[in-house]
């Protein structure tokens, strides 16, 4: 049985579009910053932060008494917080008796606690009574029915019905399901962590879970008849619909429903939402998931759940939860009170004991004192603190003399103001920040340079590059760059020794370019050390091995514990001389010929040919001849006609020679097909020489540096070192897709040093000169090192130089280091001492014990777009992204749209990680570390059994449980003349039109976007594709009337009716289509008048 | 009359359906100074009463004072309100008390084994008192994150609740492991029952010790045990903590 395939699609769209405000999770191998609000952005911060916080039942802001903090502090600009709380006060109605602006600053700077409570029964009559020390009036009782309305919205609609089946009746069903879905995901997601893998996994997710989970005995023990649900479709999207018909859930609700069902383990659904979309992600190639997988398996374990609590005789379904609160609203109020936690504490058991006993007098009873109690608690509570404000504000009997209209309207004020209270803070506080960058920035140009400076460094923009930039140029004759540490350059790296490719670049790139690590050094042998690691590894995942090993072998992991604990630096040192060190390499960086890729094709085929024969036919080396795999070769690729020759040389007859050549082309792939596939991919190795002076001229140019060129110009990469942290990929460079930035430095410096790229950048106005040599290094920030790489290719002239350098990056190291150590707090004696610091730095890098190797990112504010000489004065404590530009070179703000389109997104994608991380550490970051297991290889868990934490740990942003990153969004400043950044900035929404009509139209088309005052538009031609009257060729030789066109023009949106006006009469008797969509363009001028 | 005197001291060392009688007193009690002298005074009566009533102890008095401790432990796991917990515990701890009084152990040794039992049941009452002051009523799950708001008060309840359950080294501890291993070789069923006993008093201290500790701190800001209170109550459990290595040795 199958759901009819509309049905199916349109259930897939459901499930598309109530996932997409969850952020993807990538695997934590590359941690990717991301807004985990980025499915919000399309709205303003305060509506994203409010829908934000529904969503995810977390905290968009920090609570008052933090933002005091930092008022204390001196941290919020107070003039901006009253400018804030003035204009909110300017849409008020005033209320008599009350000064209102002095209410609200007295409310923010003073009260540490809500004024306006959340009341469900007390109104202002009730609490105007409570200030004159009454009891509610009793008049006015509360009427049954308005608890059944503010249920209703509550429980029913896109509330998981489990959610408020839980919420009535204290289930636990949600935490239940959690659970269950967790462990599903955990063995169909496993990434070699698991010693069982769960079978038949290449399936797809839901099918193989499906089969699983009908021959599970603990399903079938626990009373979750699964197979009932499955049965009743084959599809994923079958059963989702059985689900929720079954559940009673009106089809408009889907949606929403799916969305609360999708947020409750936002972690895994983004992990899955991305994987479904990572076309080159290995497992999701091989075991292949998506939502409808996940909704499917969580939807048939909930109603499982709820069919087995529903055996209790409680309403499992929407409807019946309907029923129950019409006709039994007493007790349903009653029971949501109760097990949703708002129940008054002194009442709980005696609702708890009338609930389990039932009898309708009883609850009656209940029901009415429990409303009367709490109606004048709330009245009480919400009186209490009203009095307390305006105590704080010197007004102490002006809530007793308000009347009851004036009461309730400044209640409403209020609540209004508390709502938007988190805003006015970050702006105050944001205002503030602005004001000390601004305070200190230099606004004089750059002194003229005699001679050219020692040493040019660029390092990646990443804020931790502030500090050692400004001790490198603190030290010496340095001038230090910033930009993007992949350097521009996207590559695909295959690294020496390993398999796969590693995408060096934003994850918003995808490299087109593959670079392989190679070197001239022969094989070493540490067979012995990988034998015994890999004995270890095998004893300890094994499930039954640890059980009788551990007598045996126990106590080598406890060396291994000792050495990590009491010696870390020496333990770690002793531990790396075992493994033989990493031979010198050089970047196959140059593009390969057409006979170069031939050439290495058929070598790899001969290669393959000799193993074959060897072990198909048992043959010794000295018997396999040039001449026979040769001959082989060419039979195989179907070249030539396996020669009679063959049969004496391999000895068999002709259809064995015939069977060995079927052989070689199936098994071992010597074909024409897979030739030409080793070809194809042997063309994405390296680049040319055009491409490689694209590149470094695209590095110089856009950090203004294209001449005056010095003797060394450092590439400096970063990357991280720290040990037991699953987050290390995330202290590394985010430019490099979360790797080191090293190889980044490299390829960018072995391009800038070949000389034929030199001469090509000398045609195009950047003339680096002979003596100018490249150099990549690496910035390591957990210990502050800096060390060069690639000294091998260093020309001998330099070799004089080498020392003032390495001294130089010593000194800056160790400066950073003293600089930074204090704020880790891990050591004491390093702010004196510089070698100290570094010495405690790095012992910090090895210590397995350590939850905070480093700071990473925290503390991000600001990004500063412009020349070094703006900040260079300043200490910014490694809270700055810097990226170099000199708008002179940028007449068309080319590059500074490139820089607010790549560099500035990715810098905002990781303030916003922090800021939410920090807001709301459990929610949106991943708590502590502490608890934290890796989770399936590519996740951690707190404890073993919990949502993919997602955002950052509480250890990179808390400090002693207070924020140590100061939650701001970034503030950029860019140094140009205004009229210039302004046209940059300017991203302005247009609509996009896709025009698709025969060509013979195309003059009728374009008359009708001339007329309507479209600037420009695109035309395609030769379209295929396939519509209602089948499909449509492209493609036609001779006829360029009969073809389909598409004109794609992008207008502003009041032009879309009067074009589509237009366009309506020819739509109505010819074939075609108008799409439109929402757009945003760069240069708003060339598309409007 | 033997029987009628067991049946008085089944009142006070509560045995199903007699028990109920404790509970519901304890239940309806109000003021922490009659709660404390409840629990320290109701099985010293019971144990009194035993120790002037004649005649061996019939053996559907043990079966129903080992179907009570089951019972009640069972019963403790689901309650949230924590003075009835504490109620149910006792009773449960109380009815084992048949066990030493049905092998003839001395009546000074089961007036130190209620002692042993009633003492943190104490602390834990006059704790109750302290969440009932600051949230109204002493409730589990209702007002989570006790660790972070309270962290001292949370501290001792944690200790409290650990000797309670007659987790090592607390004197409840010594009195389960003794009244076990003497009723073992006689009667091994009994002693598997109580065995099991035991682990549902755990069982139920942690679901108790999670719906009030666990979880994040709510808004309000309530103030934490002073500490010469925090003192007092460390004072106490070093007390107990002292007579359980005390009793501990007098099992060797």
């Amino acid at each position: 049985m199958s759901l009819p395939l509309g049905q199916q699609l349109r259930i897939r769209g459901m499930i598309y579009v109530a996932g997409e405000p969850v952020p993807f999770y990538w695997p934590m191998r590359s941690f990717i910053h991301h807004n985990p609000l980025h499915g919000l952005e399309n709205l303003p911060f305060p509506e994203a932060v409010e829908r934000g916080e529904r969503l995810f039942h977390a905290r968009g802001y920090l609570p008052r008494r933090l933002y005091q903090r930092y008022l204390d502090k001196g941290e919020v600009a107070r003039g901006a917080l009253a400018a804030s709380v003035a204009g909110f006060v300017a849409t008020r109605p005033g209320t008599e008796g009350v000064d209102l602006q002095r209410w609200l600053i007295t409310l923010l700077t003073e009260m540490k606690q809500p004024v306006a409570l959340p009341t469900t029964l007390a109104d202002a009559a009730d609490v105007a009574a409570a200030l004159n020390n009454a009891a509610p009036s009793q008049e006015r009782p509360i009427a049954p029915e308005v608890l059944a309305a503010k249920l209703r919205e509550g429980l029913l609609g896109e509330c998981p019905v489990y959610e408020a089946v839980d919420a009535l009746y204290g289930t636990e069903i949600g935490a239940s399901l959690d659970e269950l879905v967790v462990k599903s995901c955990l063995d169909f997601f496993d990434e070699g962590q698991s010693v069982f893998a769960m079978p038949e996994r290449e399936r797809g997710f839901f099918p193989a879970w499906r089969e699983v989970a009908r021959r599970n005995v603990r399903f079938f023990l626990r009373g979750l008849h699964i197979n009932r649900i499955l049965s009743a479709d084959d599809t994923a999207e079958g059963v989702i619909a059985h689900v929720m018909e079954s559940l009673e859930v009106p089809e408009r609700h889907w949606i929403g429903y799916f969305t609360r069902e999708l947020s409750r383990l936002h972690g895994w659904t983004g992990f899955i939402r991305w994987r479904a979309g990572a076309k080159n992600y290995y497992w999701a190639n091989r075991y292949p998931a998506d939502l409808v997988d996940y909704m499917a398996v969580r939807l048939t374990l909930a109603l499982a759940l709820l069919r087995e609590r529903g055996r209790r005789k409680i309403a499992y379904t929407a409807s019946g939860l309907a029923e129950a609160i019409e006709t039994r609203t007493v007790e349903t109020y009653l029971r949501h009170e109760l097990h949703s936690g708002r129940v008054l504490p002194e009442l709980a058991h005696r609702v708890d004991d009338a609930l389990s006993r039932r009898p309708e007098r009883v609850l009656g009873q209940v029901f009415s004192e429990y409303v009367a109690k709490k109606r004048n608690h709330e009245a009480l509570a919400q009186a209490e603190r009203l009095r307390q404000l305006a105590a704080l504000a010197g007004e102490p009997d002006a809530p007793a003399r308000l009347a009851q209209q004036d009461l309730d309207r400044l209640m409403e004020t209020l609540r209004d103001f508390e709502r938007q209270e988190g805003t006015m803070w970050l702006r105050a506080m944001e205002s503030h920040a602005m004001d000390r960058l601004l305070g200190g920035v230099s606004w004089n140009p750059p002194p003229h340079r005699e001679k050219r400076p020692f040493v040019q460094a660029m390092f990646c923009i990443d804020t931790r590059s502030e500090r050692i930039r400004r001790h490198l140029e603190s030290i010496g004759d340095y001038q230090t760059y910033g930009l993007a540490g992949f350097f521009g350059v996207p590559v695909s790296f295959i690294e020496l020794g390993k398999g796969s490719e590693t995408h060096l670049c934003p994850v918003l790139l995808t490299p087109k370019n593959v670079v392989l690590e190679m070197t001239a050094a022969s094989a070493t042998n540490d067979a012995a050390v990988t034998a015994l690691e890999k004995a270890m590894h095998a004893l300890k995942e094994s499930v039954l091995s640890p059980f009788v090993t551990v007598e045996a072998i126990g106590l080598l992991f406890g060396f291994d514990m000792v050495g990590k604990t009491v010696s870390p630096q020496s333990y770690n040192r002793w531990r790396k001389r075992m493994h033989p060190r990493k031979p010198p390499t050089r970047l196959l960086l140059d593009k390969l010929s057409r006979e170069q890729a031939d050439s290495i094709v058929r070598a790899v085929q001969r290669a393959v040919i000799v193993k074959a024969v060897q072990q198909e036919l048992g043959f010794v080396p000295e018997r396999i001849t040039d001449d026979l795999i040769r001959a082989l070769r060419e039979a195989a690729l179907g070249n030539a006609d396996a020669a009679p020759e063959l049969m004496d040389a391999l000895g068999v007859d002709e259809a064995g020679v015939e069977a060995f050549v079927s052989r070689l082309r199936v098994a071992y792939r010597i074909n024409p097909s897979f030739a030409q596939e080793q070809m194809a991919r042997l063309g994405r190795i390296g680049f040319t020489v055009d491409e490689q002076a694209l590149f470094v001229s695209q590095a110089l140019r856009a950090i203004g540096l294209t001449e005056g060129f010095s003797r060394f110009i450092l590439l400096v990469g970063h990357g991280s070192t720290s040990e037991n942290n699953p987050y290390e990929s995330a202290l590394d460079c985010g430019a490099c897709g979360g790797n080191h930035g090293v190889v980044s430095a490299r390829v960018l410096a072995q391009m800038a040093n070949n000389p034929v790229v030199r001469r090509r950048l000398r045609e195009t106005g950047i003339d680096i000169a002979d003596d100018a040599w490249f150099l990549p290094a690496l910035h390591n920030t957990t210990t502050d090192e800096l060390k060069l790489f690639d000294l091998d290719t260093l020309p001998s002239s330099h070799m004089v130089y080498l020392d003032r350098l390495r001294n130089g990056l010593d000194g800056a190291s160790r400066r950073c280091a003293q600089e930074r150590m204090p704020t880790l707090q891990v050591f004491s004696e390093t702010a004196e001492d510089p070698a100290a610091a570094y010495r405690s730095a790095e012992r910090n890098a090895m210590d397995w014990s350590q939850v905070r190797p480093e700071w990473g990112l925290s503390g991000n504010a600001y990004f500063i777009i412009g020349q070094r000489e703006l900040t260079r004065q300043i200490s910014l404590d490694g809270r700055a992204f810097l990226h170099s530009y000199d708008y002179r070179l940028d007449r068309k703000q080319r590059l500074l749209e490139n820089i607010l389109a790549g560099p500035l997104v990715v810098g905002q994608w990781i303030n916003m990680e922090h800021y939410f991380s920090t807001v709301d550490n459990e929610r949106f970051g991943s708590g502590s570390k502490v608890y934290h297991n890796v989770a399936g290889r590519f996740a951690v868990m707190t404890g073993n059994l919990s949502d993919l934490r997602t955002g950052l740990p509480s250890q990179t942003v808390l400090e002693n449980g207070l924020p140590y990153h100061r939650p701001l969004r970034l503030i950029t400043l860019i140094e140009a003349p205004f009229d210039h950044a302004r046209r940059a900035v300017e991203f302005s929404p247009l609509k996009k039109l896709e025009i698709i009509l025969d060509g013979e139209h195309q003059e009728f088309a374009t008359d009708i976007l001339d007329r309507a005052g479209v600037k420009g538009y695109t035309i395609i031609n030769n379209l295929s594709g396939k519509g209602r009257h089948g499909f449509h060729e492209g493609h036609l030789m001779f006829n360029q009337d009969d073809v389909l066109i598409m004109i794609i023009a992008a207008v502003p949106e009041s032009l879309v009716k009067p074009i589509l006006e237009g366009l309506a009469p020819f739509y109505n008797e010819h074939s075609g289509v108008v799409f439109i969509s929402d757009i945003q363009v760069t240069r708003l001028v060339k598309f409007s008048g | 009359m033997a029987s009628y005197g067991y049946i008085i001291a089944a009142l006070f060392l509560p045995v199903f359906p007699l028990s109920m009688a404790f509970n519901m007193l304890y239940a309806r009690t109000r003021s922490v100074a009659l709660r404390v002298l409840l629990l320290l005074a109701w099985p010293q009566a019971g144990v009194a009463v035993l120790s002037v009533s004649s005649g061996d102890i019939p053996v559907w008095v043990i079966l129903f004072a080992i179907w009570t401790a089951l019972l009640y432990g069972v019963r403790a796991l689901a309650l949230r309100e924590v003075s009835i917990w504490t109620g149910f515990l006792a009773t449960s701890a109380w009815a084992v008390l048949w066990i030493p009084a049905y092998g003839g152990a001395e009546s000074v040794q089961l007036q130190l084994y209620a002692l042993g039992f009633s003492a943190p049941l104490v602390l834990l009452a006059l704790l109750v008192t302290e969440l009932e002051r600051r949230f109204g009523a002493a409730y589990t799950g209702l007002y989570g994150g006790l660790a972070h708001a309270l962290p001292r008060l949370s501290g001792v309840l944690v200790f409290v609740v650990l000797a309670i359950t007659a987790t090592p080294l607390f004197p409840g501890f010594a009195t389960m492991l003794d009244v076990i291993v003497t009723a073992l070789p006689a009667m091994p069923v009994v002693a598997a029952v109580l065995a099991g006993t035991w682990l549902l008093w755990s069982w139920a201290g942690v679901r108790l010790l999670h719906g009030l500790i666990i979880g994040p701190a709510g808004e309000a800001a309530p103030q934490d045990l002073s500490p010469s209170a925090t003192w007092a109550y460390v004072a106490a459990l070093g007390a107990l903590f002292a007579a359980g290595i005390y009793a501990m040795g007098g099992l060797a």
